[in-house]
């Protein structure tokens, strides 16, 4: 009987391996709803939620990469040269779903290049990545002339692409958006052949190989998604903002991966999960907007950041062990 | 004999599992004290205590009259214990002599590393182990053999009080083992060294252990002096059951030619390799470590190119590309290292099991939880893969049991080739029987099946044919009635 018991215990555990973040997160919440009354206010929470979405979208793409066992420095640039592509193009008076599509197609090829150089040139992804890193925020100031672009045509902003920055009710259509491709992440990640062979090429590259998944193709696709998740994540910021700063994104990939690591993700390879990953970009958004609402100086506010980092995964391992241990 | 290291109702369990249940028994000191016991029977626990690497759950060991607590490794140490494990990789960027002082305060000269006091020293190691290696020489280079020889000859060197031995012969050669022994017998005369020895090989039990303790389960069952057993007594003892290892003489093996290699060649690893495989042959390919002929299955599977020769399956010339390529032509691939060729540590049994035939459970592009629950069960019962809840890592699983999962994963996928390299390495008896009466029922369907084994008596019970490498070239064939061990050794060596 006890061992029965015990067993299903352990069973529970093993099941849901994102206990330790959300607690993580769990925690931050009572902190701040404690230290600032108004964090709880709807207005306030919708907030933090809308400003998960960008780093959100980018942290699905990045848990695919990082699960493979590779890493992708670009795509703050990737989301910003894309952007900027998408904001010139509308500009232009083009049609802006042409836009869209030369965005998503720019994000999916600088993708292939990182995934090609990666495997097939055998590079390592963090040098590729570096590269493409420099190289494509050079492009975001070169094809802009180091203009913010902005005042788009009116007729343009009536687009469904605009649409994407607007509200249902109370609630940001970019909020549903970020929801619907987190499902889908999920249950591509859980259920079909491509998240399988993603976890195996992570976890035993050679294995994987030996067992006739293509890692090399698993690999590739992964930053294709990511690079394509990161424009999708420049567009949605163009139809909010109604603008794009040359800088746009610039930094944005150490936010990423720290949602996806905080998320549990292994840089190693072969551990992570998409909601892990939500968690994770949930926190960041909810450290971000704590510290606003606190008034902590601006000047601080990125090392505070670190020291949270730091914290959380500190708190998400102490957890998580403390769990297998008994 | 005074009582050395006393074992008082050691129990460990890990979770819901017990590993060790009340297990007592005394140690003498300066005698070679083997562990037997198959896969999962709490030998490696009880390694693992001794070496503070766990803590029992209950129970405690007495050294020399006292009770001690072994809570850490350096503990572990301190009292006088030096354990070789199976596998504990050495640093591959490191030279042999660095890895052997590796933390050890003997290799510093003031603030500086002694260089030539520790190459001084190595040499002396390499010397007695009769290894043909510079001091300086990076590991990485070593073979397998080498390299698991270099472990115990850094064990050896800081002359432990109890020298702790996990299957050190698992990756040796006849002759290597050989040098082993006498080293380990030496130790034991000179400066009395008291020898636990772990192994699955029997033989290396009769002719190195004055006593031997077998382990079942997690439950001690006997200690004796090894005069007094016999191996088959042994076997008894381990399995609980009388295990039949002269299967019956039955071939499979029909005239149709499934597959044909023609002049097969590859750099310096092989060269004009030619055989036939026939529907429901077990061919073995015998040989000592490095002849080539893991090589040759590596290649046959399109994980290495070949420079020249001819495959044909079925009589259609086939190029294979790569495994992916192989697995559509109908081969399967039973790796020799499991834990790196195979087996996905991060993800579960039944995930591993089912990585070749993922497309067998996917409807509509999803993967379908009832289908797969269904196809895993029907796996644990068709391979007697004892597995607790198959969401767990595969690395749960204890050796055999990650083999019959890698076994099941590649029969699934109905091959009509299976290829096999070593398939029973580092398994327990109990688990060999099981495999081999699980590639006998495979040729039986109609598959061919090429087997790669050190182990002789395995080759010569299981294969309808084997062929024997030397060298990179194939030397001899010989058919099931012509095979006897002197005979697959002759052609192995390449005498006469």
């Amino acid at each position: 009987m006890e061992k029965s018991v015990e067993l299903q215990e352990r069973k529970k555990r093993k099941t849901f391996r994102e206990f330790g973040v959300l607690m993580v997160l769990a925690a931050i919440v009572v902190v701040l709803s404690i230290a600032s009354p108004s964090f709880l206010n709807p207005i306030n929470l919708i907030n933090v939620v809308r400003q998960t979405v960008e780093i959100g979208v980018m942290a699905i793409g990045m848990t695919f990469v990082i699960v493979s066992a590779e890493i992708d420095l670009s795509v703050g640039s990737i989301f910003g040269a894309s952007a900027m592509l998408a904001a010139l193009i509308i500009k232009s008076g083009a049609d802006p779903t042409l836009a869209f599509l030369a965005s998503i197609g720019m994000g999916c090829g600088i993708g292939f290049a990182n995934g090609f150089l990666s495997t097939k040139a055998r590079m390592p992804a963090f040098i590729v990545t570096l590269g493409t890193m420099q190289l494509f925020r050079s492009v975001a100031y070169g094809i802009s002339g180091g203009q913010s672009i902005s005042a788009f045509p009116e007729q343009s902003l009536n687009s469904w692409v605009f649409q994407m920055g607007g509200n249902i009710g109370p609630i940001p259509v970019q909020v549903i958006i970020m929801g619907v491709m987190f499902v889908i992440a999920h249950v591509v990640m859980t259920k079909t052949k491509f998240g399988f062979d993603t976890y195996a090429t992570g976890g035993n590259k050679r294995g994987a190989m030996l067992g006739g998944i293509n890692t090399d193709r698993v690999k590739i696709v992964s930053f294709m998604l990511c690079g394509a998740l990161c424009a999708f994540a420049g567009i949605i910021s163009i139809a909010y903002l109604k603008s794009v700063p040359t800088t746009a994104g610039t930094g944005r990939e150490m936010d990423v991966i720290a949602a996806v690591i905080l998320g549990g993700a292994a840089l190693t390879g072969g551990r992570g999960t998409i909601l892990g990953t939500l968690i994770g970009a949930i926190i960041m958004s909810v450290i971000k907007n704590g510290m606003v609402l606190l008034s902590v100086p601006a000047f601080w506010q990125t090392g505070f950041i670190g020291v949270v980092i730091i914290l959380a995964v500190l708190l998400d391992t102490w957890i998580t062990q403390s769990g297998k241990n008994k | 004999m005074e009582p050395y290291i006393e074992f008082k109702n050691i129990t460990k369990k890990f979770g819901g599992t017990t590993a060790l249940s009340n297990v007592s028994f005394t140690i003498h000191k300066g005698e070679v004290h083997c562990l037997c016991g198959e896969n999962g029977s709490g030998k490696s626990t009880l390694i693992n205590i001794c070496g503070g690497v766990i803590t029992p759950t209950a129970g405690e060991i007495w050294m020399e009259g006292k009770p001690q607590k072994i809570n850490t490794i350096q503990k572990s140490g301190h009292l006088g214990f030096a354990v070789v494990h199976q596998e504990v990789p050495l640093c591959m960027n490191m030279s042999v002599a660095h890895n052997i002082f590796m933390g050890s305060p003997e290799s510093m000269k003031g603030l500086f590393i002694n260089e030539s006091y520790m190459n001084e020293k190595t040499q002396e190691l390499l010397d007695m182990f009769k290894l043909k290696l510079r001091p300086t020489q990076l590991v990485e280079t070593l073979s397998i053999a080498e390299q698991s020889i270099i472990q115990i000859a850094k064990a050896v060197y800081f002359k432990p009080k109890i020298l702790i031995l996990d299957e050190p012969t698992a990756a040796l050669t006849n002759d290597q083992r050989d040098i082993m022994f006498k080293v380990v017998k030496k130790l034991k005369e000179e400066q009395g060294t008291t020898i636990i020895y772990v192994s699955h090989r029997l033989e290396e039990v009769m002719e190195l252990g004055d006593r031997v303790t077998i382990l079942r389960d997690g439950h001690y069952i006997k200690t004796d002096d090894v005069s007094n057993v016999t191996m088959d007594q042994l076997v008894t003892l381990m399995v609980g059951r009388d295990i039949d290892n002269t299967l019956p003489v039955e071939s499979y093996a029909t005239d149709e030619v499934l597959l044909k290699v023609e002049n097969l060649c590859q750099g310096r690893n092989f060269q004009n390799v030619s055989f036939e495989l026939k529907r429901g042959e077990i061919l073995g390919l015998g040989g000592f470590v490095g002849a080539g002929r893991t090589e040759v299955l590596m290649a046959l599977f399109g994980d290495t190119k070949l420079d020249s020769g001819e495959i044909s399956i079925m009589g259609n010339p086939v190029h294979i590309k790569n495994p992916a390529d192989a697995i559509r032509h109908g081969i399967g691939l039973i790796p020799e290292n499991r834990r790196d060729d195979a087996l996905i540590a991060e993800m579960s049994i039944k995930q591993n099991a089912q990585l070749v035939v993922l497309k067998d459970v996917i409807r509509g592009g999803l993967i379908q939880k009832k289908a797969s629950d269904g196809l895993m069960n029907e796996m644990i019962q068709k391979y007697a893969i004892k597995a607790g809840d198959v969401n767990n890592s595969v690395m749960s699983l204890s050796g055999g049991n990650q083999q019959k999962v890698v076994i099941a994963r590649w029969i699934s996928n109905n091959p009509t080739i299976l290829l096999c390299d070593e398939p029973t390495r580092g398994i327990d008896v109990g688990a060999k029987a099981e495999v081999y009466a699980i590639l006998r029922s495979i040729a039986a369907q109609g598959i061919g099946v090429i087997m790669v084994s050190s182990e002789l008596p395995e080759l010569l019970a299981l294969c309808d044919r084997i062929i024997v490498m030397h060298e990179g070239k194939v030397t001899g064939e010989l058919r099931r009635e012509e095979a006897t061990e002197e005979a697959v050794m002759r052609y192995a060596a390449a005498i006469g």
